[in-house]
């Protein structure tokens, strides 16, 4: 009997011809211009997708369960008030200069992050409440926060938390990001800024977290490149400038799909949805049913079709489908429907008098100034909801502004309407967006009630109790219709087949380039 | 020749000092807070956007932000970018190989095919030659680079597999994002070239010239192009000034490394060190290449020497 | 000694000049009027259809320029949708007749900033020299310096959002290149005998200027004005590609190749319209141009 089994995995392996072989070397797409490189310090989603593999973080989380798994910590403790975290770390872990990783280089990299003068813009702010790191032996280290914390393992997770060597840091200062020394699979060989970012396999490393499927990496060199120009992506792809392609435009996606050669693997991307936020504090959008008319007589689903051909799923709320504490049953709110939308603007007294296509009410259209950025496909959507809107009354005055420029005017308060969208694998991140003191409550929102439960749920560790709480969130944004959801973030990526192996970890940007292989 | 010397040092001071000022108003000008635009998507709270305000140095009163910002060009300091944390000087530096070789490359082929077709269309005015040679010049000026260079990327590069569509480092990533670059700078010199050669062919000289014998190559390089060619090297001084500060476009469509992507990047993010550093850059580049236009002139129209700047 | 008469050329050039058997260096004989040069009228006339188009917009198009209809996104041109329709199901000739609005407006006022703007800097700075001359070219030096992208952004705060914005924007950017321009031609004219004749018969600096540098320059001056035409509508769609620019769905001739570039594979059409017309456009204006300068 086992013969016979043996027989047939032979016949198997022999039949599919692809043997996944060690070594080899591939060219990695990046695409966004790289705003410096350092984890602890920059805050670019661009830099962790090479940085995730040069470095190692205490904790992993798995992208299929959700749960946290050892990685340089084998073991960890959390206190009864949730505000001492005790880790056991791993032994016999070096970083890529040879310096040993122990407790003591925990707390340089944390003292690092939190240090002022570092001017971290991300990681920092990772940490919340945090307090102090104290070392208790070699390998025993603590992080003390001044309150309960959920997101903080989380956090640990990510590559912007992760461990780097002291020495090499003491040695390069301010030039630190061009010489990066972690303890992961691979090795940063060099960065020339704005042209390359150069992996090469770290053949001494053993201490990888069980999400891994190898033990080293498989190949052995990856060189990063930069395509900011999302029409030239696929040209490079398919002339083979480049094996792997991130955020591959939605109509070069379908051609792609249809080329034997190449494949799209599309990770879906946890966090808040792209939503367009509704002005709840400038008239006439304080009015909730106007609000509510508007999210009646907008075809998402349409929009999706449109803009995105059916490769991200439309949003039904404030988080994405595939975020931890995400409630389907959102979904039932406001399904299209223009008639009803009409009704609900009649009654809230909205009526075109003067037959110019516009409804009005006592002497003022109904106009809204729709701010947006020029990037995401947000001016296709911003002309298609405008197109809609026309059909229901409603007149919008859109324009392109810069980023800094939307935050300016959210703070004045100045806008009607405003998208935005974040990515996170913590849902904690709503507290941004619907806490009353949050920093992008572009709704301009003041419910206690919701900013308690959001604040609890950030204190809180069990999940259940948690995902209870960000249920109720969800309900009460949709209730209240604060924001138009639009879609969930797919990144469509764009592989040669030839590159096997490919998977993302549980923030769905970032690839664990371990377990890359090359088939041939 | 010191007075000239000293002379344009000085005004050099001088463009320098209101090409700064000039930015430094502009950014105050711009909305958004290089802050609260580093740190807002990281959940940062109000008191610590605060801080890192104070850190770098936006609460101070307006007048001492300038003096501080002019004392730093000054000296030669740079600083540090607020968005990448590395000093600006060297963030120039590495990018500047890039930038001057796609500068010099294109600026190179858009001369000598600007003032090719500009010397056809002119010579050959009002026949086929001229509509075909001026048509191509306004090709050149009026399609954008995002697109010829998308479109040659495609046709070149997948289709055929001539050249590499993206990156630099050596000759071969340079022909394409030259081409299209230079293609598209012809224009205006191919333009300029017609307008004053038929000037130029009004004059007697020229008749003269012909009567006298003179072989046609000669009287097409010195009495025909050499006068005419003035304005047209003002623009190709222009553009190449233009480019070595950066050419944004090219750089994102053909994944180039340069100045342009810095710049525009540094300007969204409101990151005024490198903006401040990128102007330098752009007033050596305006300068230098403004001298060498009037220099050039001088050499090529005798009557100009020693008539400006007495 | 003197070289020999007719000596054979062995140049190229000169051979296929030769070959070509047009006497490439007469000199010009007296013009035809405009009307009767065939360049020059299917250039009237391009510019004539467009203008017409422009106006007549709303009766002639099929269907409104910003009307979505994603259902019929993308499809090739055919009867009825005599140009395609675009990636959102926007009907391509619609734009591109409304468009005719938008970018004339928008070349237009950029144009006449630039020019208005940067004529008399150049004109007097080339025409005078000395300190002045200095002191404008470095005025212009220190303008051109300064990132146009930062110019764009702090006009369009200033006043506001919509096109015309963005014309002031690009035509301020315009009108530094212009005055050098102006300033180089200026000068090179000042050089000439005639300039000294005039100045020798006690004729005012401003007489000098206008009577005897301006008709002179108008040649080069003209031809390239008709250059920057182009060069600002380039200049808005480059602000497009960036991602600022006119409003979203503006059917902007610039900013439709700037929209459309990314469909380029799946919708050709939808920017082979716009980027014909632009480029016609900008064709009919120079050589009109060249005819008018040499008036």
């Amino acid at each position: 009997m086992r013969r016979l089994l043996i027989f047939l995995l032979l016949v198997v392996a022999l039949a599919t011809g692809c043997t996944p072989r060690p070594g080899g070397r591939i060219v990695y797409g990046l695409t966004l211009a790289p705003s410096g490189i350092d984890p602890h310090i920059n805050a670019s989603s661009e830099l962790g997708i090479p940085l995730t593999s040069v470095y190692d973080t205490l904790v992993y989380q798995d992208p299929k369960t959700g749960e946290f798994v050892p990685g340089l910590a084998r073991q960890w403790e959390v206190s009864e008030d949730g505000r001492v975290y005790t880790f056991y770390l791993r032994r016999g872990v070096k970083f890529h200069d040879g310096t040993p990783f122990n407790a003591e280089a925990v707390r340089f990299n944390l003292e690092r992050i939190t240090n002022p003068d570092l001017a971290s813009q991300k990681a920092r702010f990772m940490l919340g409440p945090y307090e102090r790191t104290e070392v208790v032996d070699e390998y025993t280290v603590r992080i003390v926060l001044k309150e309960p914390f959920a997101p903080l393992l989380d956090s640990l997770s990510q590559v912007y938390l992760a461990m780097a060597s002291p020495t090499a840091v003491q040695k390069w200062g301010n030039e630190y990001q061009l010489h990066q020394v972690g303890t992961g699979p691979f090795v940063f060989v060099e960065y020339i800024p704005g042209a390359r970012l150069l992996l090469r396999r770290n053949p001494d490393y053993a201490w990888g977290p069980p999400v891994y499927q190898h033990k080293t990496a498989q190949l052995e060199e990856i060189e990063f490149r930069f395509f900011t120009d999302p029409a030239t992506r696929s040209p490079a792809l398919e002339s083979g400038e480049a094996d792997v392609m991130g955020e591959i435009p939605p109509q070069d996606a379908a051609r792609l799909r249809g080329n034997p050669d190449f494949r799209i693997e599309p990770v879906a991307i946890p966090g808040v949805s792209l939503m367009l936020f509704m002005n709840t504090n400038r008239p006439p959008l304080d009015d909730l049913r106007v609000r509510q008319a508007i999210l009646f007589g907008t075809d998402r689903r349409a929009i999706i079709s449109a803009v995105f051909r059916d490769t991200s799923p439309m949003a039904c709320g404030p988080l994405t489908a595939v975020t931890f504490g995400y409630n389907p049953r959102v979904c039932e709110f406001y399904p299209y429907n223009p008639d009803q939308a009409a009704a609900l603007l009649e009654e809230a007294g909205w009526k075109d008098t003067d037959g110019d296509g516009v409804r009005d009410k006592a002497g003022q259209s109904l106009t809204l100034d729709f701010y947006l950025m020029g990037w995401g496909y947000l001016p296709e959507i911003g002309s298609l909801i405008t197109d809609q809107w026309a059909r229901l009354g409603v007149r919008v005055n859109s324009q392109k502004v810069s980023y800094p420029e939307a935050l300016a005017i959210a703070k004045e308060s100045r806008h009607h309407l405003m998208p935005f969208s974040l990515s996170s694998s913590d849902p904690d991140i709503m507290s941004r967006f619907f806490h009353s003191q949050g920093g992008f409550n572009w709704s301009k929102v003041n419910d206690p009630e919701m900013d308690g439960w959001l604040e609890e749920a950030a204190r809180l560790s069990d999940r259940d109790r948690r995902a209870d709480l960000y249920s109720k969130v969800q309900f009460r944004v949709m209730e209240n219709a604060l924001v138009i959801p639009i879609r969930d973030y797919v990144n469509l990526n764009g592989v040669n087949n030839r590159v096997q192996g490919l998977r993302f970890d549980a923030q769905g940007w970032f690839p664990w380039l371990i377990d890359v292989v090359l088939a041939q | 020749m010191l007075g000239y010397g000293l002379r344009r040092l000085l005004e050099a001071i001088l463009v320098l000092w209101l090409a700064a000022t000039l930015t430094f108003v502009a950014m105050q000008l711009t909305p958004g807070d290089p802050a609260q635009t580093l740190l807002a998507a990281s959940g940062a709270s109000p008191a610590e956007i605060a801080r890192r305000r104070a850190q770098l140095g936006l609460d101070d009163p307006l007048p001492v932000q300038y003096v501080r910002y002019l004392a730093d060009l000054a000296r030669g300091d740079l600083g540090v970018s607020w968005l990448h944390s590395r000093s600006v000087g060297r963030m120039i530096l590495e990018q500047l190989p890039a930038t001057a070789e796609l500068a010099l490359a294109a600026t190179a082929f858009g001369t000598l095919l600007g003032v090719a077709l500009g010397l056809l269309a002119a010579l050959y005015r009002e026949t086929w030659v001229d509509a075909l040679a001026t048509g191509l010049a306004v090709l050149g000026l009026s399609t954008p680079v995002f697109w010829s260079g998308l479109l040659a990327m495609l046709f070149f590069s997948l289709y055929l597999g001539w050249f590499p569509s993206a990156g630099g480092g050596d000759l071969r990533h340079l022909v394409l994002p030259a081409a299209v670059l230079g293609f598209s700078l012809s224009g205006s010199v191919a333009r300029l070239v017609r307008a004053q050669v038929v000037e130029v062919l009004r004059q007697p000289f020229v008749l003269a010239a012909l009567a006298r014998g003179l072989p046609l190559r000669r009287i097409l390089l010195f009495h025909v192009l050499r006068p005419a060619i003035g304005p047209a090297v003002t623009v190709i001084a222009l553009q190449l000034g233009f480019l070595l500060s950066g050419a944004v476009v090219t750089e994102s469509v053909f994944a180039r490394q340069g100045l342009g992507r810095l710049a525009v990047q540094a300007i969204f993010w409101r990151d005024l060190p490198v903006v401040r550093g990128m102007v330098l850059v752009g007033a050596a580049a305006y300068l230098l290449t403004s001298l060498l236009a009037d220099l050039l002139q001088a050499w090529l129209d005798p009557r100009l020497r020693g008539r400006d700047e007495g | 000694m003197k070289r020999s008469l007719r000596r054979p050329e062995q140049n190229v050039l000169e051979r296929a000049l030769r070959a070509l058997a047009i006497p490439p260096l007469q000199a010009i004989s007296p013009r035809r009027p405009l009307v009767r040069q065939p360049l020059a009228l299917f250039s009237l006339l391009w510019l004539a259809v467009i203008a017409l188009g422009a106006a007549l917009a709303p009766y002639l198009a099929p269907a409104g320029p910003l009307a979505t209809d994603p259902s019929h996104s993308v499809l090739p041109p055919s009867p009825g949708r005599w140009l395609g329709t675009d990636f959102l199901g926007r009907d391509v000739l619609a734009r591109l007749l409304w468009g005719g609005r938008w970018t004339l407006r928008m070349g237009i006022e950029a144009l006449a900033l630039a020019v208005g703007l940067g004529l008399p800097l150049g004109l007097v700075a080339g025409s005078r020299g000395g300190s002045l001359d200095a002191l404008l070219m470095r005025l212009v030096d220190a303008w051109l310096s300064f990132p146009s992208l930062l110019l764009a952004m702090a006009v369009v705060a200033a006043l506001g959002p919509g096109l015309s914005s963005v014309a002031v924007a690009v035509g301020l950017a315009a009108a530094a290149p212009y005055a050098r321009v102006a300033r180089g031609t200026a000068r090179g004219i000042r050089a000439q005998p005639y300039i000294d004749a005039a100045r020798a018969v006690g004729a005012s600096p401003w007489r000098i200027i206008l009577r005897h540098i301006l008709p002179n320059a108008a040649p080069v001056l003209v031809a390239f004005a008709a250059t920057q035409l182009g060069w600002v509508l380039l200049h808005g769609a480059a602000l497009n590609f960036l991602g600022l620019g006119v409003p979203p769905g503006t059917p902007e001739w610039g900013a439709m190749l700037a929209e459309g570039r990314a469909y380029l594979r799946d919708a050709p059409w939808a920017v082979v319209a716009p980027g014909v017309s632009l480029t016609l456009t900008v064709l009919a204006a120079n050589i009109i141009g060249d005819r008018l300068g040499q008036e």
